[in-house]
């Protein structure tokens, strides 16, 4: 009776107590560290994120905490062995991610970048589709594309979009021969030859921004080239894809007209990219109720999200859904934040938050913060 | 119907607040006008430490019998159910939007975690990071407890002339004046700056005994030292 009093409060000891691992690198985490915190170096966490890729919320949770942690999760792991166990040969495998907000379907995607990043994947990353669509500041600079009839440019946001993709690249672009297949003739003057580093083509969109877009779209049908050619395996993640299948975005053109996603050329580069005409990738999309206006935030199933149109294009995908916490994640996380000094207080603070927040992690977060 | 049930009630409340003079107490109103229950119905005992000490002293029973007002919807048996900082939130409120003020209240104690958590990763020693107060309640205790006044000045009129006489306050009246300034204080701001951005510099700034209202307090102070020579105007 007295032995088993004792495992029974050890359990209970070193379960309140360990809610950290040691395991930096995603590639060797195994299901024994469901739940645990790991730790992203400061750099690497700068290459990849410092032009977005985190929420906002989170950011701040970071500064606040002075370190960037990623909980160990389920949906990252499930993910992770598929991959392992994919053969690269094949066309491509979709997945999406679903979940309710608030639960960490962008940080299971960072969590996923990291891994992708370890294992050497050229990363192409777009952080929030609706950053695009459907976020207009008052000076969004847009102007009809030249090369492509009754499509809308946004070459400012595919500027910032291509420093992004060179930030989370620098390694690979720097070292490896990664060389473009064709000739590319911006305007009389410009143009970049065949067999140039493809690092030469993202350089000239940053340095011309009128080009970027046509940039990105070169960038795209290249990686696609070289994927297939085994010269580099490809990592493709999109936050919020299903904004693309939206019928209207934000957007006005001068005239007045509203724009269709499909009519801007950001939309055409990034569907070409997820088809699955070509191998020795990855694509990691998710589809986010937050993406959407209100009104049609009713479900956050794909179908429901991605549309009928989004979901037809994408049809043969691996759906892998995000869900809340379970009592071991929850009770690691409480104790993460008391330990970091967020939640203070009676024990009997975390079985009524429990029951607030219903175990949703932003939820949760947020419940915290005044106490 | 209508009328008959009205006149039940009417004499049921005679009834009641007849036997109510022969019980105890009356007025336990916390508030100026009366709801639709009457004065002499109990305020509910809601939270479960008082329900506890009521059971430990074997006062349940003398209450058992009285009516009672049932609580109101913040008036809850939670962990962090808290007086002050809801008295705080009624204050911040306008025009009923409670779930607004209590928003901006508590964006307020997030701000003064986070400020409050930042210094306490930059200081060095130990010694100075246990001299930090990480909890924004606290926080909020100290400062009200800074911002309170001792006196206060009254206008009494005494030949023509009207006199600022210094006197007591009441500890009512000076919790109430250490609220009201302290939201004065963090209203008058930059257009740009939020609330609870200002709302969590002021608080800190009282509970460190320094800044604008701290300084409105030992004015007032002073201003009563300096008329001490009216004090006998209270009672002439």
């Amino acid at each position: 009776m007295f032995s088993r009093n004792w495992r029974v409060l050890s359990r209970a000891y070193s379960q309140a107590v360990t809610f950290r691992t040691s395991e930096i690198s995603p590639q060797h985490q195994n299901d024994k560290q469901i739940g645990l915190f790991y730790t992203l170096k400061q750099d690497t966490c700068k290459e990849l994120f410092s032009n977005g890729g985190l929420p906002k919320s989170f950011m701040k949770q970071t500064k606040t905490f002075t370190e960037t942690t990623l909980m160990i999760r389920q949906p990252a792991l499930d993910l992770i062995n598929c991959i392992k166990s994919t053969d690269f040969n094949k066309p491509v495998i979709r997945y999406v991610l679903y979940g309710e907000k608030g639960c960490g379907k962008s940080l299971t995607m960072a969590h996923m970048i990291h891994y992708a990043y370890e294992d050497g994947y050229l990363i192409v990353h777009v952080p929030w589709v609706s950053e695009w669509l459907r976020r207009v500041p008052r000076h969004k600079e847009m102007s009809n594309s030249q090369t492509r009839e009754g499509l809308v440019d946004l070459p400012l946001d595919a500027a910032a979009w291509l420093i992004h993709f060179k930030s989370q690249n620098q390694t690979l672009l720097k070292s490896s021969d990664l060389k473009i297949s064709k000739e590319y003739v911006w305007s009389k003057r410009e143009k970049t030859e065949s067999g140039a580093p493809l690092s030469e083509l993202v350089e000239h969109g940053i340095a011309r921004i009128k080009y970027a877009c046509d940039v990105i779209d070169a960038l795209i049908s290249e990686i696609k080239i070289l994927s297939n050619n085994k010269q580099c395996k490809t990592f493709v993640a999109i936050d919020g894809f299903n904004s693309f299948f939206y019928p209207l975005t934000r957007l006005n053109t001068p005239t007045k007209k509203k724009v269709k996603p499909d009519e801007v050329t950001l939309t055409k580069s990034f569907l070409e990219l997820t088809k699955n005409d070509w191998n020795n990738g990855i694509i990691l999309l998710s589809a986010d109720q937050l993406a959407v206006p209100d009104e049609n935030q009713d479900s956050y199933f794909p179908r429901y999200l991605l549309r009928k149109q989004g979901f037809e294009y994408l049809d043969p995908f691996v759906p892998i859904e995000v869900g809340r916490y379970s009592d071991k994640e929850f009770l690691s996380c409480a104790s993460y934040y008391r330990d970091r000094l967020w939640l203070r207080g009676p024990p009997e603070i975390e079985t009524e938050l429990k029951f607030t927040s219903a175990c949703n992690p932003f939820k949760f977060m947020e419940q915290c913060a005044p106490l | 119907m209508n009328f008959n049930s009205r006149f039940l009630n009417k004499k049921l409340c005679n009834y009641h607040f007849r036997n109510c003079i022969r019980w105890f107490v009356v007025q336990n109103r916390l508030y100026a006008k009366a709801t639709s229950f009457p004065d002499f119905f109990q305020n509910p005992i809601f939270r479960k430490e008082d329900q506890a000490k009521l059971i430990e002293n074997s006062e349940l029973a003398k209450l058992a019998a009285v009516p009672v007002r049932p609580p109101a919807s913040y008036e809850t048996c939670s962990v962090y159910h808290d007086p002050l900082v809801n008295k705080v939130i009624n204050h911040v409120m306008e025009m009923g939007k409670k779930q607004l003020a209590r928003s901006l209240v508590e964006k307020a104690f997030e701000n003064i975690k986070r400020i409050q958590i930042e210094r306490y990763h930059l200081a060095q020693t130990q010694e100075e990071k246990n001299k930090i107060e990480l909890n924004p309640k606290s926080i909020l205790y100290n400062a009200v407890e800074n911002c309170k006044p001792l006196l206060q000045l009254s206008p009494i009129k005494r030949g023509g002339i009207t006199y600022q006489v210094p006197g007591p306050i009441t500890e009512k009246r000076s919790l109430f004046l250490s609220i009201k300034w302290l939201l004065e204080a963090t209203n008058d701001k930059e257009r740009t700056v939020h609330f609870p951005e200002q709302f969590a510099w002021e608080l800190l700034d009282a509970a460190n005994n320094t800044g604008k209202v701290v300084k409105r307090k030992q004015d007032l102070h002073r201003q009563c030292e300096a008329n001490r020579a009216y004090a006998h105007y209270r009672w002439q």
